[in-house]
């Protein structure tokens, strides 16, 4: 049993690891891009991007020869064309992706022990403790290097938003170690949209309010913002651009939702064709949960306008469910409920809150009414 | 009264414990999250026939007389939280409130302390329902009272399911019936009524209206001497139901509420005709061995009950947390038989049946149970279990 002093330490050796905080962001440099070169070497040195072929597509990754251009990521395919005619279009390969992220991933963990996978060609590390953390994870680019050829910029920060903003700072081979003071100092006359968080349209918002670069926005008033987007938003822009954050790095890789979602090749518009549309995900989403077993007690769904404004909205209920019924029912009334004003791209569906995935299967059972 | 008050006047004298109590019953109607900010108050009326208090959230409406003074006609609208605050502190005896028009508020008096609260928009305050003499049920409070209680824990709380929100409420010849569920546990009550009503209804109500009226019906002051024939006994409700409202009224206070809209569940054909098991047990003890145990049902874990000759074992366990098990003696005879139930769920309904004694009625694991008042009648409680994991 510990002693008050014994508490009191613990709690002040916690705060001063909490104060040290050192959070690595890694990200793969035209990552796509970069495998499709190693298998096909004669496209070096050529504006490349790896894009589906459909009428719809847009581009996934551009080399840097074609960002040139101004082609970017996210970008419809056939306006990257206009803009870069000679670009050489290349089909994504995911299965080879995969397992490219795979081995870096593995690689990575091999230097550092506290590492969440963020996306396929990015994650997070904690190197919190670390002697020399740099040294670390120079360690790392060099192994990516040899092992797989593909180059990787990193970040260096006291938090996930320094480490992320400083890693995209000096792209391709970038490796950037800021404090949160450098990093305000260093971005303070970026766009805001340099933040992770603020998309075109919170751009917009905030430019209406005569805030354009991110230090407007950390000196900001917060009932300003508060006012336009809400008490929780609000603040919470300022925060970012004050470079505050202190999300932890989840080394836990356990699943906890499931989602299915599906891009129309052509804008869907009204609600009831809508509903139409998200039986068949409702219906492939569930098979999937009783397939795996697993429940949820949210359940959400994700829209996206033809102007790629996403929306989500999600309601977490009493029990975890997996029935098509229920996840339908609700699914269905998020849906009347956000009343989608526009054509529609995107539609998903998502079940999220699993309970633990290695107890019991325990289900609260309904009497049998709609 | 209201067509002719003005707005904005009002001037009156008024026992302070009368509105103290009349603003607590108006408080708790008001809204408390509204975008309208009229409807956060309470509205004071007075005219020719007395001072009126009300207050609404657009679902849930209420009149209440107040007996006092007018000294000048008009209506106000005070921040209801406010109003009741500042009554509250203020000493017992006679309370003038006063409207100062030009300064937008309403001063309020008692002894030498003075208020001067600012109104709401009355414009905004809507017209609330009145009492009206459509298809009128009379029913005693406590009738009301005693229903309402038996069934109020299973009407469901989810706002994606509204029509579960309600109270099924049926009247009919010689019984009230009050049916909630929320898919999960479903509780029908009757009540034999001593006097049969000629008019009947059924609506689906909900289930802070019946709550409501039961509370306001508790503290109505009747007065049995006044108006002869049409004269209530001392806690009677007058029901009418419109066509998408039910109105209550108490002695002259109205309560009104939105009825909520669809199709209740045919409860009737959910309900096993048979069951393979039933056990009575004595509710305190049975009661009590639930709660123990309850507390190592966490995390919405279940609770198991093991059914085996001679006994039953109510068990609990909470990973990381610990577990915990309690056996009765008890007259059974079949094969074993293991149930989970939602330990909530479980105590709501030996609680809610309200008997000395109960009588469990089961089937298998994944079927539902039935809970029984043992001696009284009159009461259904039916459970669905939880699946137990092999």
């Amino acid at each position: 049993m510990s002693t008050g002093a014994d508490e009191r330490a613990d709690f002040r050796s916690g705060r001063i690891e909490n104060l040290n905080r050192t959070i690595a962001h890694l990200d793969l440099d035209a990552f796509f891009v970069s495998v499709e070169l190693q298998r096909r070497p004669e496209l070096k040195g050529l504006p490349v991007i790896v894009s589906g072929t459909g009428p719809r597509s847009v581009v996934t990754t551009a080399s840097y020869e074609a960002r040139k251009f101004g082609v970017g990521s996210a970008m419809p395919t056939a306006k990257a064309l206009r803009l870069c005619p000679e670009a050489v279009v290349v089909p994504p390969d995911g299965p080879a992706y995969k397992r490219m992220s795979a081995t870096v991933m593995d690689l990575i963990r091999h230097h550092v022990p506290q590492v969440e996978q963020a996306g396929l060609d990015e994650a997070y590390a904690d190197l919190t403790g670390m002697l020399a953390p740099s040294a670390a994870m120079r360690r790392v680019v060099h192994d990516i290097r040899t092992e797989t050829g593909l180059h990787a910029s990193v970040g260096i920060g006291p938090n996930r938003l320094v480490a992320k903003v400083a890693s995209d700072a000096e792209k391709p081979d970038g490796f950037v170690f800021l404090s949160q003071e450098q990093a305000r100092m260093r971005f303070a006359d970026a766009s805001t949209r340099l933040l992770p968080g603020v998309g075109p349209k919170t751009r917009e918002r905030l430019e209406r309010l005569q805030i354009y670069t991110v230090d407007d926005l950390s000196e900001a008033s917060v009932q300003a913002l508060t006012d336009e987007f809400g008490s929780r938003q609000g603040p919470w822009l300022r925060s970012r651009a004050r470079f505050e954050d202190d999300t932890p790095v989840q080394t836990d890789r356990e699943a906890v939702s499931e989602s299915r979602e599906t891009t129309f090749s052509v804008d869907v518009e009204g609600i009831g064709e809508l509903r139409e549309k998200m039986a068949p995900l409702v219906l492939e989403l569930c098979n999937a949960l009783e397939t795996h077993g697993h429940r949820g007690r949210t359940v959400g769904i994700k829209i996206r306008y033809s102007d790629f404004e996403t929306h989500t909205r999600a309601r977490t209920l009493e029990h975890s469910v997996s029935d098509r019924e229920t996840v339908g029912r609700i699914a269905r009334q998020l849906l009347d409920e956000f009343q989608p004003d526009r054509p529609v791209r995107l539609l998903g569906v998502r079940v999220a809150g699993f309970s633990g995935a290695k107890e019991k299967p325990r289900e609260q059972l309904s009497l049998p009414f709609g | 009264m209201s067509s002719t008050s003005e707005k904005g006047t009002i001037g009156l004298k008024i026992e302070r414990d009368l509105l103290l109590e009349g603003l607590q019953s108006a408080t708790r109607i008001a809204s408390s999250k509204t975008s309208i900010t009229a409807l956060s108050g309470v509205q004071l009326a007075a005219g020719p026939e007395g001072i009126e208090l009300r207050a609404t959230d657009l679902e849930l409406s209420l009149r209440l007389p107040l007996a006092g003074e007018v000294t000048s006609p008009g209506e106000v609208v005070l921040p209801a939280r406010l109003f009741t605050d500042v009554v509250r502190a203020l000493p017992a005896g006679q309370v003038t409130l006063k409207a100062r028009a030009s300064q937008q508020d309403v001063e309020i008096t008692s002894g030498s302390a003075t208020f001067d609260l600012k109104t709401l928009r009355a414009e905004d305050f809507p017209t609330l329902p009145q009492s009206s003499g459509d298809s009128v049920v009379v029913l005693p409070a406590e009738v009301l009272d005693a229903t309402i209680r038996r069934v109020e824990r299973a009407a469901s709380t989810d706002p994606s399911r509204p029509v579960l929100t309600g109270v099924l409420v049926q009247a009919e010849a010689g019984t009230l019936r009050m049916v909630a569920t929320d898919s999960y546990r479903l509780s029908v009550k009757e009540t034999k009524l001593e006097t049969p009503l000629t008019n009947g209804f059924e609506a689906n109500v909900p289930a802070r209206a019946l709550q409501e009226a039961v509370r306001l019906a508790k503290g109505t002051k009747g007065d049995p001497a006044a108006d002869g024939e049409e004269a209530l006994a001392k806690g009677s409700v007058r029901i009418a139901v419109q066509e998408n409202q039910i109105v209550f009224d108490l002695d002259g206070t109205v309560l009104a509420s939105r009825l909520i809209d669809g199709q209740f569940p045919k409860y009737k054909e959910l309900i096993p005709d048979e069951f393979d098991h039933e056990l009575k047990f004595n509710s305190a003890e049975l009661s009590d061995v639930v709660r123990r145990i309850s507390l190592l049902a966490q995390r919405t874990k279940p609770l198991t009950l093991s059914f085996e000759k001679g006994s039953l074992t109510i068990s609990a366990e909470t990973p990381d947390i610990g577990e915990a098990r309690e056996s009765i003696p008890i007259n059974y005879d079949g094969e074993l038989l293991e149930i989970g139930f939602n330990p909530d769920y479980l105590r709501d309904g030996i609680e809610s049946a309200g008997d000395e004694e109960i009588v469990l009625k089961l089937l298998t694991a994944n079927r539902p149970g039935l809970i029984e008042s043992g001696s009284e009648g009159g009461f259904l409680y039916l459970i669905m279990p939880i699946r137990l994991g092999s």
